[in-house]
């Protein structure tokens, strides 16, 4: 099965692991996967976006616009930048967190709000998954990773995972297990956020 | 054999290693940086690698070794290849020993800055092979090929790829490295060969490397490198498809079909051996086929040899691709381009994604310029030399500030707005002086970082001091090539540099070049490099201002903190002018006061020091 993710957010937020664990996943499950970040000239803060193609023996590593099945967007005004890749029918996975440019933060510039990007995901024919920042889970006191939780209801909550009846890619225990195995620090905290994520909590 | 998921980068490295790759040398630039950049995370004995000072002189190092007779790997971006092209072609007409290989990543769309530029066109121009991989996978097999090829043909070759190869990652069956050969390194004195010496030498040769390259499409045709599928009819349409862009085809084939597109009286060229002009299979496809689709990224180097041989063949059908359109030389390749150029060749009218006028949403997107990371020395530069220009009562706009390439360029965003330009390594002291000679009467300067430096500064430099220019230079020396992802530089510290390897210090270059003012600062002092930029410019002759203080991120990695920085409650009034002035990305405006996040906080005490009201406090750690 052919299913192609396009992934957007901010540099320091990991959404390129997000695509990442999903392409380690899929071929795990011996689906092909070719995974192409873009990081730009940015070490942090900055626009990143990578783009996840699974299910083709041979592929090119660009999804062209209105092809995605899914798109994941971690922060909210860099998320419009990825609204014409989904394909009408999709998906549009949105953690709503805001991370402000100087402009806006000193009030110099406009900054979008959460009604007027839901409007364009709406606008583009595709489903939008609107995942509220507030509702990010706490570890030991401490807000668990974005990341692993946005992945969580990737694979929890969308169709990539079975949701609404579709043919799973890919199914939140085995990558359960890639995350608790992934790295040494933190594995408590992590499994956390995919799990709650994945519950839709 | 083992699968391993590596990068297109990686996929080369390992490639390389099978062939038994001896020396690999190369200069950091993305799309090319994570081949070199893999090897030096491993333990290679017998095999040497390095981070060379720019592209040409790695190139050299390179070719010295194939010279010797042994296999050798040169990595470049594709603005790295003008730099090394002076000896590349030269090399060239001598030939090689052992293999040669100069891997040129592309950048089309590009996803880092610099020149869209097609290293193919070198090939043309030096009569050098080019193989083009169309995936991943294809990297780790191509490369071995351009070795084999190289060493049977006795000629370098290039291997280009482009930036959604070695970008991407994809599992690649790899097999263990093999050993450099074990030869005694070749000494031949041959003047006809490896001198320029003569009109009768360069000729010769130039008659050698066509030779060669001549050869070498023999061997790629026996290897049957570019892929030609003929349909079983006669008549229908032929696509020629180079490198990536061959790796479409499938998907944007399948769109077609779903839209009356007929398969069966398909034919393809699949083009993986870009130069030489691959003129036997392009032939047979023109005799096969009433059109033509022509498929390659940027410049039509393809097309145009295309259209010759159907002149020769007299092919009399259309040659769609970029020189009648509908395709564009500009930028990167994918499904929709197939599509658009499937549409002309076949009058269908098949969907593009793109161009969905109906909805825009980036236009309610926040714009997000990028700036320097929150430590950075290069704040307290930019912040000095806009407050050294207002005290000498200088207009922003009247005081020409060059720039290099790099991290130091960040200076052209707000909130400094401080650089001007941005050219290639080095630019800035050459371009400077032009404006110096152009009859400016205010002081000019130009700005570089310390890699830049080495890669293609010292020149420039040397030109202003021989013609006593006046002008500033600071050199912002943050001890790495920052940029492409902190690879050591000649003036990294010692204790990162490689094994018996030592460091090269500005500060003792600088002076014996003789400049007139030599000046170091530290740029988290803002006050005291202020006073030292304001009096530079203010002093006739070359000066150089050495703006020393080490990457923050790099610090931070190795435990440093600069300072410990807090705010005093009671005295922050929201003036704001902490974040106006420095953009640190560590500030955030809290209810009441300014709120510095401690976990990106290197302590550089900047704020405090454009705080007019102490409400901003740096310690020591």
């Amino acid at each position: 099965m052919k299913y192609d993710i396009y992934l957007v957010g901010v540099g320091g937020q990991g959404v390129l692991t997000i695509g990442e664990i999903i392409g380690d996943a899929a071929i795990q499950a011996g689906i092909p996967a070719n995974f192409y970040p873009t990081k730009g000239m940015a070490q942090r803060g900055g626009f990143v976006k990578a783009q996840l193609k699974l299910g083709r023996a041979r592929v090119g590593p660009q999804i062209p616009e209105r092809g995605a099945d899914l798109v994941i967007g971690t922060e909210l005004s860099e998320a419009l930048k990825a609204v014409r890749y989904v394909r009408p029918g999709g998906e549009f996975l949105l953690y709503g967190h805001v991370w402000e440019p100087t402009a806006v933060m000193l009030g110099k510039a406009p900054y979008p709000t959460r009604e007027q990007v839901l409007e364009q995901v709406q606008a583009a024919g595709a489903t939008a998954r609107y995942l509220d920042p507030a509702q990010l889970p706490t570890h030991d006191g401490r807000p668990v990773p974005i990341n692993l939780y946005v992945l969580g209801a990737a694979v929890g909550q969308t169709a990539l995972g079975g949701a609404g009846g579709h043919e799973p890619l890919l199914d939140v225990e085995s990558v359960g297990r890639l995350i608790a195995g992934r790295w040494k620090r933190g594995v408590e905290a992590n499994v956390l956020a995919f799990q709650a994520g994945a519950a839709g909590k | 054999m083992e699968t391993k998921i590596l990068t297109g980068n990686e996929a080369l490295a390992w490639g390389a290693l099978r062939a038994g790759v001896r020396v690999v040398t190369g200069y950091p630039g993305t799309p090319s940086t994570g081949a070199l950049e893999r090897l030096l995370t491993m333990d290679l004995p017998g095999r040497h690698v390095e981070w060379s000072t720019n592209e040409k002189v790695a190139f050299e190092i390179a070719a010295g070794a194939a010279w010797a007779g042994h296999r050798a790997l040169c990595t470049m971006k594709m603005s790295g290849v003008n730099v090394a092209y002076d000896s590349i072609i030269s090399i060239a007409y001598s030939g090689v020993n052992g293999g040669l290989v100069i891997y040129a990543a592309d950048d089309p769309g590009v996803s880092a800055g610099m020149c869209e530029q097609d290293s193919r066109g070198f090939a043309l121009m030096s009569d050098l092979p080019v193989l083009e991989p169309s995936s991943v996978a294809e990297t780790y097999d191509l490369i071995q090929v351009a070795f084999d090829l190289s060493e049977r043909t006795g000629t370098p070759v290039f291997l280009r790829s482009v930036t959604a190869l070695t970008s991407s990652s994809a599992p690649v069956q790899v097999d263990e490295p093999r050993p450099p050969a074990e030869r005694e390194p070749i000494l031949e004195r041959d003047i006809a060969r490896y001198t320029k010496a003569g009109a009768v030498i360069c000729m010769n040769q130039h008659r050698d490397v066509i030779a060669r390259l001549e050869k070498a499409g023999r061997i790629i045709d026996q290897l049957g490198l570019n892929v030609l599928r003929l349909a079983p009819v006669t008549g229908g349409l032929g696509i020629i498809a180079a490198g990536v862009v061959g790796s479409y085809l499938e998907e944007a084939l399948e769109v077609a079909a779903g839209h009356g597109m007929d398969l069966d009286a398909l034919s393809v060229l699949e083009v993986k051996a870009t130069h030489p002009f691959p003129t036997q299979a392009v032939r047979q496809l023109l005799n096969h086929c009433s059109s033509i689709l022509v498929l390659e990224e940027l410049e039509p180097y393809l097309e145009q040899n295309v259209v010759i041989q159907a002149q020769r063949t007299g092919f009399s059908g259309g040659i769609v691709g970029k020189l009648e359109g509908p395709l564009e030389r500009i930028g990167e390749y994918g499904q929709d381009q197939v599509l658009q150029g499937l549409s002309t060749a076949l009058g269908l009218s098949l969907p593009l994604g793109q161009g969905n006028a109906s909805i825009n949403p980036e236009k309610l997107a926040a714009a997000r310029p990028i700036t320097v990371c929150a430590g950075c020395p290069h704040r307290g530069t930019f912040l000095a030399i806009n407050q050294a220009l207002r005290k000498l009562k200088l207009k922003r706009d009247q005081v020409m500030v060059t720039g290099d390439i790099g991290c130091t360029i960040l200076g052209m965003n707000p909130p400094f707005d401080t650089v001007w330009n941005e050219v290639s390594m080095g630019a800035s002291i050459g371009l400077a002086q032009g404006y110096v000679h152009a009859g400016l009467k205010n002081p000019v300067i130009a700005t570089i970082g310390d890699s830049t430096f080495f890669h293609g500064g010292i020149p420039g430099l040397v030109n202003a001091v021989q013609h006593q220019v006046n002008l500033t230079l600071i050199i912002m020396d943050n001890g790495w090539t920052a940029m492409t992802g902190m690879q050591v530089n000649p003036g990294t510290a010692d204790c990162f540099q490689p094994p018996f390897g030592r460091r090269v210090d500005i500060a003792a270059i600088v002076p014996a070049l003789g400049v007139d003012h030599f000046f170091t600062m530290d740029p988290f002092d803002l006050r005291e490099s202020t006073a030292t930029v304001q009096r530079a410019l203010e002093l006739p002759g070359v000066k150089v201002i050495l703006a020393r203080q080490e990457c923050a991120i790099q610090a931070i990695r190795q435990g440093k903190q600069a300072g410990s920085v807090r705010v005093v409650a009671d005295k922050c009034n929201l003036c704001k002018l902490c974040i106006i002035a420095t953009g640190c990305p560590a500030i955030d405006l809290g209810e009441d006061t300014i709120v510095i996040d401690p976990s990106l906080c290197y302590g550089c005490g900047l704020c405090a020091a454009i705080c007019n009201r102490d409400a901003i406090i740096q310690e020591p750690v």
